[in-house]
């Protein structure tokens, strides 16, 4: 028997899903071990090979890939725990990241102090070079200045140098010879230039990605080289790839060059969960509803594939670099329900986290959370949560809710009720974000529930958009993980070419499109032997707008002509409008290359013989309290039905269908909830 | 009204709002609405309260509600679902001229019960200069097309002949019909979603839950306000400058706290003048607005409810309330920040921990000329970068290079390398500039400092609309102004032209540099009371 495996590291449990060779899947968790996280992935594995009854060095051994999903640059970022890390920049343009295009947050909010630049003015040294847009040279490289900078460098001990000029994106050579001689001054220390992290026009977003990963580089390289050590140490010789934010996956040393390409690598294997499943027959438009403790995690696909997008923020600080485009709201099951200063209720941004957790958990937490209102509303079992590994206090629930309901002068039902209905509200407007505001009808797309707690709100959530279907997965807890193994190897590479004309010439547009599609195959070659896929696109707008639209060409001629009809229609579909006289101006031709794996088994799921109802629980809805039967998830028959209103549950999940529900367990592992 | 219902109403409200903002930034065509942002998306009820409105732009927060009842009054019960209006006098409902603003109404039983509306600044719109910032202008008609509530089609659908009409009046009529398309797209969205809500909630309930989300917005207001002491302050701001010979002119706010309840008395302001400075009722009414805003707290909802807990009390012939015919077209940015100033100078002696110190003003220049690489290529950019500093506030320093008081971080300057590599310029330099900033126990944000080298195909020529060249950002509590702006024109023979903030057609040679030294912002509290760590920090970052 041979495995695969799927590592993904959350704030509390580490989820450790092993695949079969005959699709069998397994779920194991550790704690989470911040300081060092390869630490809580081995105890996982270890559990694991426990659950299977191996070893650690016999599961090992069987395992032929490792996917892992790691937060250790997501963490350094939003604790401000990264290297210490300097800019090298252009003479004259030194603010460039610190100035942020001369936005801020919060619009109404002038008492909002500044936050300090990632990388402090003092540590971005000025070197006396230019270049011009076309790549010619204004100024030379000018030593003496780059020796000073060096010195400087030297003196405050850094660990870590973001090289990033004007106009690198158009030529490198300034850049790659202040990278040389640093690395042949200072050697050890980290080194990164603008032009390899991200080629593209638009200094702030180029300077701001390689100053991120400038400033997580050497963490992360630690990390990973440290993670491949210990897993080498107990028996493992395959390979170990690393999901970065756009969701394809990249072996451990290309991980730790681009690291920031794995600040956002969190939620990714729930997206590329959503898109297996879909493979597998659940249905070609989807909207995720992942739905954790403290966040829950939008995204939308659409004919089977994620969308990209390119302006996400971590900690304040813009990474311009693909990632899956993902709505992240502040609510999830420990969101704490309070007064708030405008005198309804409102329900987080704070969580109670996992420590103290919900006043449920009995660890001291005393607000009501929205756990505790579905504990008092009668929707989870006191005794089975986790399985029954953790027992709930229902007083403790309820009286956190009952305190809460004097302040409002509610009862305390109208309250609980209230929270549930308020978080449900939240994840659909969550849900009109990623939808509606990107110009599709949720109502046509299913809602995918996972994560441990969307199974109780997903019915709600779907009344309230009008979406008829939802599917809530019998792996729903580990689902991330799982997704892990669904993903392909990909490598990216862009170009920016704008000059003052509008667009190269034909024969130099096929060129450079042929040319970066032959480099994205190259670079993969290196890490990936069987079949791979390659895909175009380019960055293309209008005269004078400001917004580029990256553009698919795969199958359209690369000329002038085959860009800008392409441009055209891509406009009409999403703005309802093409300008056919204007002139189509290109910005950053695109390539990737995706090296397909072979799938992973599938297993029919759903058991063999009809399940009756375990026992009834009493429990508030809308409509007032009522005797809902309770089922046990992993006992249902493939293809049995079960009628709203009722309880669905498995050790780690719990769904709640609503009067009018009827649910299907389906052979492909998930529960398909319809509603008449 | 149970709070739950509520709090759900709220959100779906701000949600529509934010929603339509989304696709007007998605669709529109000109840079000044998809990259700078200047537009204002808001949803008042039937009787033209102002229920929810996006963030984006603050200087309209108080004013949309004038749009939706200039369309009411001149047009009463003669509305359908389906009609589309369109107005942007600034005596009938509008601000200023270049921006337009397209009111749907929203019916349920044959009652209007919503007006959605949206607000869209135009790149042209006709008058005596390109861009709309006409700083030769004496009276309105020098400034623009005006448009006093018209119907401009019905099933939303607009008229043709109307549309090729206003078109006409501009100069860049393909940006003109593409913005007016988008922002009906958008009003559309917006009423659309009313409609969905009403059908959901029945027009009884829903709209029994406005009237209890204003009151809430005021309870919350109040209690802020009642938070501070009453009495009675007075606060100043000056203006540089009309363009037209006039200077040094006056803002003078008198603010009265009397329980829960804030009147701002504007009345003392010197009386209106002849360049475009001048303000308009509603703009005035806005500015007042958004300088009560940014004393409360940002979680206060903008709508008529908090603004109950304001009176705005002006005089008609003053420079904040022109008489209908007066040049009014920089009053969005100039005299509103003067208004926000001379308030927040007054209120800072009621509630200095909320009080800040100025934002920068506004100093931009549009240049036109032709690009030396394509000499068959008109080109017009204008310049959005040197932004000036924030103001020096109780939690810290100010904001550096983020704007001025009436967009506040808001807007976007654009990228260096786009600009070179699209326009005829060099940017020798673009970064902070130490010693603009007012000090304080908080000082002010740094200004910024250019140096432009226009690369044109003979001659271009810039058009300046601003202020502030003589008075810097404004210092309180102790706190000092900043250094004020400073724009030159450097020749090739070495010597210097400074450039006058209302201007038009400035000749610049190719190969000359616009030298720009923008202004920080205002300090706060006393600088003897700054932290030696702070000083430090500015000396080791070398902008001391």
């Amino acid at each position: 028997m041979h495995y695969t495996i799927g590592v993904d590291v959350g704030g509390t449990f580490t989820d450790v899903v092993g695949v079969d060779a005959e699709g069998r899947e397994y779920l194991a968790k550790a704690a989470s071990t911040p300081q060092d996280q390869s630490e809580g992935v081995l105890d996982g594995l270890r559990n694991l090979a426990a659950a299977l009854g191996l070893t650690l060095a016999e599961l090992l051994e069987t395992t032929t890939r490792i996917v892992h999903g790691t937060t250790v640059a997501t963490n350094a970022l939003l604790e401000r725990r990264g290297a210490r890390t300097a800019m090298l920049t252009t003479e004259g343009h030194r603010d460039v990241t610190a100035m942020r295009e001369g936005l801020k947050p919060a619009r109404y909010d002038l008492r909002l102090p500044q936050p300090p630049a990632l990388i402090p003015r003092q540590l971005r040294l000025p070197v006396r070079e230019r270049l011009r847009p076309d790549g010619r040279v204004e100024i030379p490289l000018d030593s003496a200045s780059l020796d000073a900078a060096i010195t400087t460098l030297r003196e405050q001990d850094v660990e870590s140098v973001a090289i990033c000029f004007l106009h690198s994106w158009a030529a490198p050579k300034h850049e790659h010879a202040a990278a040389d001689a640093v690395r042949a001054a200072l050697p050890g220390v980290f080194v990164t230039c603008s032009a390899d992290v991200l080629p593209q026009i638009k200094e702030f977003e180029r300077f701001s990605t390689t100053a991120v990963n400038a400033y997580v580089g050497p963490i992360v390289s630690r990390y990973l080289t440290r993670l491949e050590s210990r897993l080498r140490e107990a028996g493992y010789t395959q390979p170990v790839f690393v999901i970065l934010s756009h969701g394809g996956m990249a072996p451990i040393d290309e991980a730790a060059r681009l690291a920031v390409g794995t600040a956002l690598s969190g939620p990714a294997g729930g997206v590329a969960a959503a898109m297996a499943l879909a493979r597998r027959g659940l249905g070609q438009q989807l909207v995720t509803l992942d739905m954790g403790g403290t966040s829950t995690d939008i995204a939308l696909i659409q004919d089977g594939a994620a969308t990209l997008g390119r302006g996400r923020e971590v900690g304040g600080e813009r990474i311009a670099l693909d990632s899956l485009d993902i709505i992240t709201l502040g609510a999830g099951g420990g969101s704490i329900a309070h007064l708030g200063s405008g005198g309804t209720l409102e329900v987080g941004p704070q969580s109670a986290g996992a420590r103290p957790g919900p006043a449920c958990y009995g660890n001291g937490g005393t607000e009501p959370t929205v756990t505790d209102a579905n504990l008092a509303l009668g929707y989870l079992d006191a005794t089975r949560f986790l399985g029954g590994a953790r027992l709930l206090d229902v007083a403790a629930a309820e009286n956190a809710v009952a305190r809460l309901a004097a302040k409002l002068n509610l009862s305390a039902e109208a309250t609980a009720l209230g929270i549930y209905r308020l978080v449900n509200a939240r994840m659909a407007d969550g849900v009109r974000i990623a939808t509606v505001r990107r110009g599709v009808d949720p109502r046509g797309a299913t809602l995918l529930a996972f994560g441990g707690a969307a199974g109780l709100h997903a019915s709600a959530v779907a009344r309230d958009l009008g979406m008829a279907r939802i599917a809530v997965p019998l792996f729903a807890a580990g689902l991330s993980a799982w997704g892990m193994l669904q993903t392909e190897l990909r490598h990216e590479i862009a170009r920016s070419v704008v000059s003052a004309e509008a667009m190269p010439s034909d024969s130099a547009l096929t060129a450079l499109l042929d040319g970066l599609e032959a480099e994205a195959r190259k670079q993969l070659a290196q890490w990936f032997k069987g079949e791979v896929v390659t895909h175009r696109a380019a960055d293309l707008r209008y005269g004078e707008q400001v917004f580029e639209i990256t553009v698919n060409l795969d199958g359209v001629t690369p000329d002038r002509a085959g860009l800008r009809a392409a441009f055209h229609a891509r406009h009409r579909a999403l703005f309802t409008y093409d300008l056919p006289e204007e002139e189509v101006v290109l910005v950053t031709a695109r390539a990737a290359a995706s090296g397909l794996l072979p799938p992973l088994p599938v297993r029919p799921a759903g058991a063999d013989e009809q399940a009756d109802a375990t026992g009834t629980r009493r429990a508030l809805l809308e409509t007032g309290w009522a005797e809902l039967p309770v089922y046990g998830f992993e006992a249902l028959a493939a293809g049995q039905s079960i009628e709203g209103p009722a309880i669905i549950e498995s050790a780690t999940t719990t769904v709640l269908l609503l009067a009018g529900d009827t649910a299907r367990m389906e052979t492909g592992g998930w529960l398909m909830i319809e509603r008449v | 009204m149970d709070p739950v219902t509520l709090a759900v109403l709220s959100a779906r409200f701000t949600a529509i709002v934010e929603e339509m903002g989304e696709g007007l930034l998605r669709t529109a065509y000109s840079q000044i609405l998809n990259s700078s942002r200047d537009f204002s998306i808001a949803v008042t009820d039937g009787a033209c309260r102002l229920v929810a409105q996006a963030d984006h732009i603050p200087v309209h927060v108080g004013a949309m509600p004038f749009a939706a009842k200039a369309v009411l009054d001149t047009f009463g019960s003669d509305m359908k679902a389906g009609d589309v209006f369109l107005l942007n006098d600034p005596w009938h409902g509008g601000s200023h001229l270049p921006d337009l603003t397209i009111v749907l109404p929203v019916f349920s039983d044959g009652v209007v019960r919503f007006y959605s509306v949206v607000r869209a600044h135009q790149s042209d719109i006709g008058g005596g200069t390109h861009g709309g910032y006409n700083p030769g202008a004496n009276e309105i008609w020098q400034e623009g097309l005006r448009i006093p509530p018209i119907r401009l089609g019905e099933n939303f659908t607009m008229r043709p002949d109307l549309v090729s009409m206003l078109a006409l009046n501009t100069r860049i009529n393909r940006d003109f019909r593409g913005d007016l398309a988008a922002m009906l797209g958008s009003a559309k969205l917006g009423a659309n979603r009313l409609s969905d809500l009403l059908t959901q909630h029945g027009s009884g309930n829903l709209m029994l839950a406005v009237d209890a989300i204003l009151d809430l917005a005021h309870v919350h207001a109040a209690r802020i306000v009642e938070s501070w002491p009453d009495g009675t302050w007075q606060g100043e701001a000056v203006l540089d400058d009309d363009g037209h010979g006039q200077e040094n002119i006056a803002i003078r706010a008198t603010c009265t706290k009397q329980g829960g309840t804030l009147t701002v008395d504007l009345s003392a302001s010197d009386d209106q003048v002849q360049g475009f400075v001048n303000s308009s009722y509603p703009n005035m009414f806005s500015a007042v607005c958004m300088a009560f805003a940014y004393l409360l707290d940002p979680e206060v909802s903008k709508n008529e409810g908090a603004f109950r807990a304001l009176r705005v009390v002006a005089r008609e012939g003053s420079v904040v309330w022109a008489r209908e015919g007066a040049a009014v077209t920089l009053c969005t940015s100039h005299c509103s920040n003067e208004i926000v100033e001379a308030i927040v100078r007054a209120m800072s002696k009621c509630c200095p921990q909320r009080a800040m110190g100025g934002w920068g003003r506004r100093f931009r220049i549009a240049i036109t000329g032709r690009d030396a690489r394509r000499p068959e290529r008109k080109f017009v950019w204008h310049l959005f970068h040197a932004r000036p500093g924030g103001g020096g506030h109780a939690k810290g320093d100010g904001w550096s290079s983020a704007g001025e008081w009436h967009s506040a971080g808001g807007l976007k300057f654009g990228s260096v390398e786009m600009a070179e590599a699209r326009f005829p310029l060099h940017f020798r330099r673009h970064e902070f500039l130490g010693g603009t900033a007012g000090t304080g126990e908080h000082r002010g944000g740094h200004g910024g400092q250019l140096e432009l080298i226009v690369e044109s195909d003979g001659p271009s020529r810039g058009n300046t609309a601003g202020d502030g060249v003589r008075h810097g950002s404004a210092g309180i509590l102790g706190g000092q102004d900043s250094a004020p702006h400073r724009y030159a024109l450097r020749h090739a023979d070495g010597s210097e032209r400074l450039l006058r903030t209302k201007e038009v057609g400035v000749v610049i040679q190719s190969g000359e540099v616009l030298e720009v030294r923008s202004a920080g912002g205002g300090g706060w509290g006393d600088p003897a009371k700054r932290d030696p760590a702070l000083i430090a920090r500015d000396i080791e970052e070398g902008l001391a």
